[in-house]
């Protein structure tokens, strides 16, 4: 077999000298790789978006199936003991609850210099600290700060009566005289883009980037809002609590983070269990709403489906990002198919332009042969300008692919309405994707040199040497 | 005698099958000594040129025994019969068969492509071209030349590998009869300086002149008593028939 060097300087000055040739070789591999690379960069990146901020789906959420007969509610109860009959499944890293607001209850405050009011009751979730404290921004914040006895000094909530010491952080509460550490609040990205893209601009309001950076900019106390437990916008709401019960507490938005409940508030766990009992009672106060459940692993998904339904009669809440990511792979699998379709045509086309010049070069070969070139190195000669052409090919195909994503990116920046979490751009180049393409590309090319190869390999010298 | 440096005992060669099977060759045997220059003559499709394919390893009998350098062809393998061609066998073509997209230096030392041990590769590429007068010639294109000067081209490359078997199927029948006498006063020097073996088809008679014996072959077979030694210098008359 030739040396290496010798066999790269000869394919390379081989493939060079027919510019017509290469470039018919090289067409359609580039149309191909460009498509698989513009496809699978495409649907990685929408993906991203899709499963990384509008539907996480790092973790699951087990709910109860709502059973009643004759009106009687005879749902499955999800509680302490659920969550640690879940926790010793071996596919579960870690399983939290989550209660949700069960009685009336609004918000409002200023924001910006404008008055706001929302319903608070049913739309609010609490979940243990711990759950956010993998968070560096949100750790020391995120508190169930009544439960830790951050309670003090006294103070009076009336005008010109005594203040609470820390404004951003503390408010006096009408219940008992004291200054309370603030609820802690967080809300999911979902919120804030909701926010960005529906609210601010038809309110006048600032856009909000980085939460944290928007907290330092306009200051704590421009964060806070108040709560009216018991209180409710809402006619005919379910649970009716009377006016005497009705009390205030205050909050601070904290944060954002995915963990927060998708459309809502999210605060400490403690909070909701206390006022639930106060406001709705205690089998209310415990009773989730659900358990949110990290997986060891994502593919281990379905056989803790299987043994929530047959064991615990439970189920997985209907997750969008589970159909989103099913709608995304059928997608993905049906245009990479194309491109396949369109690289293995371009293979074929390579054999052919490869067996006729096998053929043309039959005297060329027989020389080669005459000079000492022995079968293999023939085949390496041929097989090496095939895979010359899927180098050039996978990298100009990649080219095209970031180019024309660009053009699309530039076009959506510059054409498109705002619209939620619309991205900066809808592609993922990631490496491995440019890696995948140019190993196709190689491939398919070699593949589509290999017979004409072998052939060229099998000619006897002087058969070749008698060609015209 | 030495042993020969080529050896071929009752070597028979057909091409096609049933009726329209042809007899290229039936039976020939030959030895070649080593320093010999030997002309092989005789009509189109008398079976020379496949003679001289098989000799070289480019064609395969399909009967007999086929013994050059040493080398059984029957129980040599392929990649050493390759190895034999690219260091001890040169071949010259009539179509001189150089690739147009290399320079003539590119052509000469392409055997030093299939072969790892070949040292000082350019320089020896040089010194082939110089041999045979292009010394300036190597960064040039083989469309550039003429038939005269590709053929010698074709000769430097045959002779990189310094071989101690040159096989030319007839170099001259391109060219010009000046322009073949220099080849032919090039190959008699070749062969009495450097003791290179050659085996010539021709069909110009000027090689006849040079050679020390002069084979001629007929529908395939060795013409028995027409072997002759060294004849006279000077003529260009053709032997045998059109090339």
């Amino acid at each position: 077999m030739m040396p290496a060097g010798n066999l790269a300087r000869m394919v390379v000055a081989n493939a060079t000298r027919s510019p017509k040739h290469f470039i018919l070789s090289a067409f359609g591999i580039v149309v191909g790789i460009g498509a698989f690379v513009f496809f699978l960069a495409g649907t990685l990146g929408v993906k991203n978006v899709l499963l990384g901020k509008v539907f996480p789906l790092d973790q699951v959420e087990v709910i109860a199936p709502h059973t009643s007969i004759a009106g009687k509610n005879l749902s499955q109860k999800l509680n302490a003991e659920t969550v640690t009959k879940i926790k010793t499944r071996r596919e579960v890293k870690d399983a939290l609850p989550r209660m949700t607001l069960q009685f009336p209850a609004t918000g409002f405050g200023k924001f910006e210099g404008q008055d706001i009011r929302f319903e608070v009751g049913g739309f609010t979730d609490g979940i243990p600290d711990v759950h956010v404290a993998d968070d560096p921004k949100l750790k020391d914040v995120f508190k169930d700060w009544d439960a830790m006895g951050e309670i003090g000094p006294a103070c009076t909530p009336q005008k010109g009566g005594i203040p609470c010491p820390d404004k951003a952080w503390q408010y006096c509460d009408r219940q008992d005289n004291m200054c309370h550490k603030r609820i802690p609040v967080l809300v999911s990205p979902t919120v804030l883009e909701l926010y960005n893209s529906q609210i601010a601009d038809s309110h006048g309001l600032p856009h909000i980037g980085m939460m944290e950076q928007f907290i330092a900019e306009r200051g704590r106390e421009r964060m806070h809002f108040a709560m009216g437990l018991g209180d409710t916008m809402l006619a005919g709401s379910n649970l009716q609590v009377a006016a005497d019960k009705h009390r205030e507490v205050g909050a601070i938005l904290v944060g954002v983070s995915n963990k927060a409940r998708q459309v809502g508030l999210t605060i400490p766990i403690g909070y909701v269990e206390r006022w639930n009992r106060e406001f709705a009672g205690d089998q209310v106060a415990s009773e989730y709403s659900s358990i949110i459940v990290t997986l060891r692993d994502k593919d281990q998904l379905a056989p803790f489906s299987q043994w929530l339904q047959d064991d615990m009669k439970l189920k997985l809440n209907d997750s969008l990002g589970e159909q989103f990511a099913t709608a995304m792979f059928v997608i993905t699998s049906v245009l990479i198919g194309i491109a396949f379709v369109i690289v293995i045509i371009s293979a074929i086309n390579i054999a052919h332009n490869f067996f006729m010049q096998v053929t043309e070069r039959r005297r060329e070969i027989g020389v080669l042969r005459a000079i000492g070139a022995t079968r293999a190195d023939v085949m390496a000669i041929i097989l090496g300008e095939s895979a010359i052409i899927g180098v050039v090919s996978g990298l100009a195909g990649s080219l095209f692919a970031v180019g024309v994503g660009t053009l699309v990116d530039v076009a959506s920046a510059h054409f498109l309405p705002k619209f939620p979490f619309k991205p900066d751009t809808y592609f993922d180049f990631t490496w491995w994707i440019f890696a995948l393409a140019l190993g196709f590309s190689i491939l398919f090319c070699v593949l589509g040199g290999l017979l004409p190869a072998y052939r060229a390999s099998r000619l006897e010298p002087a058969q070749a040497l008698a060609a015209n | 005698m030495a042993s020969p440096v080529i050896s071929l005992r009752d070597i028979k060669k057909s091409y096609g099958s049933g009726d329209a099977r042809s007899h290229v060759l039936r039976g020939v045997s030959l030895d070649v000594a080593p320093g010999e220059l030997i002309a092989l003559v005789g009509q189109s499709g008398s079976g020379k040129s496949t003679l001289l394919n098989i000799v070289g390893g480019l064609d395969k009998p399909d009967s007999g025994e086929v013994c050059v350098l040493g080398h059984d062809y029957a129980k040599t393998p392929e990649a050493d019969l390759a190895r034999l061609r690219n260091k001890s066998i040169g071949f010259v073509f009539q179509a001189f068969n150089l690739l147009d997209h290399l320079t003539c230096l590119g052509n000469v030392i392409l055997p030093a492509s299939f072969d790892r041990g070949t040292t000082n590769v350019e320089a020896r590429g040089k010194e082939a071209l110089s041999r045979v007068g292009l010394a300036d010639f190597g960064h040039r294109r083989p469309g550039e030349l003429s038939g005269g000067q590709k053929q010698r081209v074709a000769i430097a490359r045959a002779l990189f590998g310094r071989p101690t078997l040159l096989l030319c199927d007839e170099p001259t029948g391109n060219l010009d009869s000046a322009t073949g006498a220099e080849v032919i006063d090039f190959f008699r020097e070749l062969n009495r300086n450097d003791g290179v073996t050659l085996v010539i088809v021709t069909h110009e008679r000027r090689v006849s002149t040079i050679a020390q014996r002069v084979i001629a072959m007929r529908d395939g077979a060795i013409v028995e008593g027409a072997e002759a030694d060294t004849a006279q210098p000077g003529s260009t008359d053709d032997l045998g028939g059109p090339a």
